[in-house]
């Protein structure tokens, strides 16, 4: 089962128009320039409240069937995955641990096991369900607002 | 931001009558979904006015319900600037003014 880049790139541009107003309103900045079906790439820059720079990159292929794939880079986006580019509010694998983030998944090396990417709109413990590429701004916006710092 | 202002205070005449205007307060709120205002969305059953002694719960109370977040489990936050808004305050105990841009923060779990 897959889904053609088209429809990802369709439903990531649909997301991206509705929460667009809100990434300007808390001053988040993001990169879709590139954004096409052979790249279903953006890019959104979060900070904590001392005003560290977060720089995270969605990686939407397969959107909406399956969830993006989330990693912090450091600011030219050319490394990626380290403890530095973290904000100290996530697992320390590193990695966003929640259903929406791909990247959890033990089938693709995270470390839950028992998740099925067919299931990711289901809500991950401790919240409710966060089903659109605004949701998940938004809550990692709120986390990393509190993140005292980096993890590494 | 004229028409607002026109739409703010009619509203505030209807909501207190023969009352100061400044006991009541317009914002706008911005959500993952959509800005609340004075004429957005269009078809809102409710419009963000607000007596001066309302809380803070109530607004997220009110534009939970105008947007459709149901998703119980998740966290709603107002935040003015990079300020949570405590919900058992009182918007006259924050000092907002007319017009002010709030954020409705949606934060959900974090497994371990």
């Amino acid at each position: 089962m897959s889904v053609p880049a088209e429809v990802s790139l369709e439903a990531v541009r649909q997301d991206l128009a509705e929460v667009s107003p809100f990434m300007i309103a808390a001053s988040l900045s993001f990169d879709a320039g590139d954004l096409s079906a052979k790249n279903l790439k953006i890019q959104v820059t979060f900070r904590n409240r001392a005003g560290e720079r977060f720089f995270a990159e969605f990686d939407c292929s397969e959107y909406p069937l399956f969830p993006p794939t989330i990693e912090f880079t450091d600011a030219a986006r050319q490394a990626r995955g380290q403890l530095r580019f973290y904000p100290n509010v996530f697992h320390t694998t590193p990695c966003v641990c929640a259903r929406y983030n791909r990247k959890a998944y033990g089938e693709l090396g995270g470390p839950h096991n028992e998740w099925r990417l067919i299931d990711w709109r289901l809500p991950t413990d401790g919240g409710g369900p966060i089903t659109t590429l605004g949701l998940m701004i938004s809550d990692l916006h709120s986390k990393i607002l509190g993140a005292s710092g980096r993890m590494g | 931001m004229a028409e607002e202002q026109n739409l703010a205070a009619g509203l505030e005449g209807k909501l207190n009558p023969g009352h100061r205007q400044d006991r009541c307060l317009h914002i706008l709120v911005q959500t993952p979904r959509g800005l609340w205002s004075l004429t957005d969305p269009e078809n809102a059953p409710r419009r963000p006015v607000y007596a001066l002694n309302s809380k803070i719960q109530q607004i997220i109370n009110d534009v939970r319900e105008v947007f459709g977040f149901v998703e119980n489990g998740n966290q709603y936050v107002l935040l003015h600037g990079d300020e949570r808004l405590q919900p058992e305050r009182t918007i006259e105990s924050y000092h907002l003014d007319d017009g002010t841009l709030l954020i409705l923060s949606v934060q959900g779990g974090n497994a371990v």
